[in-house]
C-alpha cells in the first residue's frame, strides 16, 4: 500500500496565480468593488462630510459640530430608544429562533412545520408584516375586537409607550430568519454529536446545554450582528407602528432630512453619521465575540 | 465496567423495506469478552450496533444487558458508550474537556470530572494532551481521544463502529495495541463493528459473521477459519479451497483421494464439499497428521512477500499461500500437504 501523507503531513502548494490571472479577476470584480465602495463610503463620506458643516446648502462651507447639538436632547434621547428597540428584538429574535431551530431539527412533523412557518415569513416585506401587525394589535385591530374587547381595555401596543408593536414586527420576521440560519448550520453536524453526546449519557437539556447551543453560537451570533444593525437602521416599522414623539434615530433622520428648513440636513446627516458609528461598533463588538468562540478558532 | 450482552431474535426492518435489515440476530456477549459483528457493507452489522445503543428503535426481539431488558430506555440511560468512525470530538470543547465530558453532564464538580479525565487520557497516552484544541489533534489522536471519552463514561457495554477503519495501517495496529490493553487493564464487554477480517482475528475473542442481516455463525476466531458452518461462512472468511466429493464412514473421496476426519469430528456420509484454508496447506512432503497430495503448479501469483499459488490435483484446484521466495514456477510438479486438522466437509 502507498503511504498516504498524515494528518500532519504536507500538503500539495497549490499553484499560484499569475499576474495576468490575477489582473483579471481584479477586473471581474471591479464594478462590484467600485458600486459597493461609492455607495457605502461615497455615502457615510457625503453624511460625514455634510454634518460638520463642509457641504451647505447655501453659505460658506465651514467646520463646525453644530449639527450634532442643535438636537442633542432629541439625538440622545433617539440612540436610546433606537438601542432598546434593536436590543429587545434581537434578543427576542435570537431566543425565539434558536428554540425554532432546534425544533427544526428534530426532524418531526412539528419540525417541518416551523421550517414551512419560517421560510413563508421571510419573503415578507417588513412593510406589509408592520401594517398587518398593526390591524392585528391595534387597539381597534381584529384581535381585540375578535375578543370583544374595547379599546380602553387594551393596551396600547402600537403607538404605545413600550413599543411592543414595533419589537414585535421585528420579532416575527427576524425569528425566522435566524431559525433558518441555525437551522442550516446545526442540520448538518449537529445529528451525530446530539447522538455521541446522548451515550456519553447526556439527558435532552443536557445536550442542548452542553452540544446544540455551543455548535449554534457563531450562527448566531452572526444573525444577532445582523438583526441588530438592521432593526437599529430601519424606518419603516418604527415610524408606522410608534408613537410621534420620541422619535428613533431613523425617524428622526428621515423627519430632518425631509424638514423644509436650511439648517436640517446637515442635522440628518449628523443622525445618519451617528447610527453608523453606533452600527459599526455593534459589528466590531459581534466580530470580536465571535472570534473568541472555539468553534471560530 | 462489564455487564453480559444478550441479544434474542433482533430484527429490524426499516419503514419501507421489502427485507429485514437484521433479522433474527441472537447472541451473547460475556461480561469482559470482546465480540467482533464481522460482515461486509449492507450486512446490517451498524444496525445491530445502533439498536443495541437505542440509537435504532428494533422492530421485534429483546436486548438484555446482565439480564434486564433495555428496550423503550433512551441511549442516554442505557449505560453504553459508543465510538464511531469519524471521532466525533466536541469541537467547542478541549481535548480534556470531550474526556471529561460524561462526568461534567452527569453534574460531577467540574475539577473532579477533569482530574478523572486525565487518567483516560494517560490510558490512551495522551497525557499532556490536555489543554489543546481537538483541531490540533492527528487523526490517530483523535480516534485515541474519542476511545478515552468513551471510557471515562464507564460504559456497561463499549461499542466501536469500524472505529479504525479509517485510519492508515500503521496506526491501526497501534489502535490494537491499545484496544489489547485497555482490555487488560479495565475489562470492559466490547462490541465491535468491522468489515476486516483481520481486525477482527486480532481484536476479538469471538466473532458473528453477518450477511444480509442474518446471522451466519458466532464462534471463536480459530473455530471460524478451520470449522466453517457453511459455504458461505468459508467463502466470507476469504477461504478459497472447495473440493466436492463424497463422504463414507467418515472418510471424504474425491480427487485428492481420501482424506479422513479429523479425531473429533462427524462427518455426515453423502455428498459434501471439502474445504480448507489455502494459509494451512504448505509445499512439500507431509508430515504426521497430514495428507499428501501430488499435483502440477497451475497459476502462481505474488502479493507482497506472499504467493498464491493454485495446484492442479487430478483436476481439483488447490491453493495454497506460500512465501513469494519459494514460489515454485508454473508446470513444476509438486506435493501439497494438506493437515487433517484443518479440514472440514460442507453441505454443497
Amino acid at each position: 500500500m502507498l503511504e498516504t501523507p498524515g494528518p500532519g503531513g504536507a500538503l500539495p502548494t497549490r499553484p499560484r496565480a499569475s499576474a495576468s490571472g490575477r489582473l483579471r479577476a481584479l477586473l471581474f470584480v471591479a464594478p462590484a468593488v467600485l458600486i459597493a465602495g461609492f455607495v457605502v463610503i461615497g455615502g457615510i463620506g457625503v453624511a460625514l462630510v455634510q454634518s460638520v458643516g463642509l457641504m451647505p446648502l447655501v453659505g460658506e462651507a465651514e467646520f463646525s459640530l453644530d449639527a450634532y447639538t442643535a438636537n442633542a436632547d432629541d439625538l440622545l434621547t433617539g440612540l436610546g430608544l433606537s438601542l432598546a428597540i434593536a436590543t429587545a428584538s434581537t434578543v427576542l429574535s435570537c431566543v425565539i429562533g434558536l428554540t425554532a431551530a432546534v425544533i427544526i431539527t428534530q426532524g418531526r412533523i412539528s419540525g417541518r412545520v416551523v421550517a414551512a412557518l419560517s421560510a413563508l415569513t421571510i419573503p415578507v416585506p417588513h412593510l406589509i408584516g408592520a401594517a398587518a401587525i398593526g390591524l392585528l394589535v391595534a387597539d381597534s385591530g381584529l384581535i381585540p375586537r375578535a375578543l370583544g374587547l374595547t379599546p380602553a381595555q387594551w393596551p396600547d401596543l402600537v403607538g404605545g409607550p413600550w413599543w411592543v408593536a414595533v419589537v414585535l414586527e421585528y420579532t416575527w420576521k427576524e425569528s425566522a430568519f435566524v431559525a433558518l440560519v441555525v437551522a442550516g448550520v446545526l442540520a448538518t453536524r449537529v445529528a451525530q454529536y446530539d447522538e455521541t453526546a446522548a451515550l456519553l449519557g447526556a439527558s435532552r437539556a443536557r445536550r442542548l446545554r452542553h452540544v446544540v447551543i455551543p455548535l449554534a453560537r457563531p450562527a448566531v451570533i452572526v444573525s444577532a450582528v445582523i438583526i441588530f444593525v438592521y432593526t437599529f437602521g430601519s424606518y419603516e416599522v418604527a415610524w408606522l407602528l410608534g408613537r410621534p414623539y420620541p422619535e428613533p434615530l431613523p425617524v428622526l433622520a428621515f423627519r430632518l432630512f425631509t424638514s423644509i428648513s436650511l439648517t436640517s440636513r446637515p442635522e440628518a446627516a449628523a443622525v445618519a453619521v451617528v447610527t453608523t458609528a453606533v452600527a459599526l461598533i455593534v459589528v466590531a463588538i459581534g466580530m470580536a465575540a465571535l472570534k473568541r468562540t472555539p468553534l471560530w478558532r | 465496567m462489564s455487564a453480559t450482552l444478550t441479544l434474542d431474535a433482533l430484527t429490524k426492518t426499516f419503514d419501507g423495506a421489502a427485507h429485514p435489515a437484521v433479522d433474527a440476530v441472537s447472541f451473547t456477549v460475556a461480561a469482559g469478552e470482546c465480540l467482533a459483528i464481522l460482515g461486509p457493507s449492507g450486512s446490517g452489522k451498524s444496525t445491530v450496533l445502533r439498536s443495541i445503543a437505542g440509537l435504532d428503535v428494533p422492530s421485534s426481539g429483546r436486548i438484555l444487558v446482565d439480564g434486564t431488558e433495555v428496550a423503550g430506555l433512551a441511549p442516554e440511560r442505557r449505560g453504553m458508550a459508543m465510538v464511531f468512525q469519524r471521532p466525533l470530538l466536541f469541537p467547542h470543547l478541549s481535548v480534556l474537556d470531550n474526556v471529561a465530558f460524561a462526568g461534567t453532564v452527569a453534574g460531577q464538580p467540574r475539577r473532579e470530572a477533569r482530574a478523572d479525565a486525565a487518567q483516560f487520557l494517560d490510558l490512551v497516552q495522551l497525557g499532556g494532551f490536555g489543554s489543546r484544541a481537538v483541531t490540533a489533534l492527528s487523526g490517530g489522536q483523535e480516534q485515541r481521544v474519542a476511545l478515552a471519552r468513551a471510557l471515562a463514561a464507564r460504559p456497561r457495554v463499549l461499542l466501536l463502529d469500524e472505529p479504525f477503519s479509517a485510519l492508515d495501517p500503521a496506526l491501526r495496529t497501534d489502535m490494537h495495541e491499545l484496544l489489547a490493553q485497555i482490555r487488560a487493564q479495565l475489562n470492559p464487554t466490547v462490541v465491535m463493528v468491522t468489515h476486516d477480517r483481520d481486525e477482527a482475528a486480532v481484536v476479538a475473542d469471538t466473532v458473528a459473521l453477518l450477511t444480509a442481516g442474518r446471522l451466519l455463525q458466532h464462534d471463536s476466531v480459530p473455530r471460524l477459519y478451520s470449522r466453517p458452518a457453511s459455504l458461505a461462512v468459508s467463502r466470507l472468511m476469504g477461504g478459497r479451497n472447495e473440493v466436492e466429493g463424497t463422504v463414507s464412514e467418515g472418510v471424504h473421496y474425491s480427487a485428492l483421494g481420501a482424506i479422513a476426519a479429523p479425531e473429533g469430528e462427524q462427518w455426515p456420509d453423502g455428498v459434501g464439499v471439502l474445504v480448507v484454508r489455502q494459509e494451512a496447506l504448505r509445499l512439500g512432503e507431509p508430515l504426521p497428521g497430514e495428507a499428501g497430495v501430488r499435483g502440477v503448479v497451475a497459476a502462481s501469483a505474488l502479493r507482497g512477500p506472499r504467493a498464491h499459488v493454485v495446484v492442479d490435483v487430478n483436476g481439483a484446484a488447490l491453493e495454497c499461500e506460500t512465501a513469494a521466495i519459494s514460489a515454485p514456477e508454473v508446470g513444476t510438479e509438486v506435493t501439497v500437504s494438506i493437515p487433517l486438522a484443518g479440514c472440514a466437509v460442507l453441505a454443497a
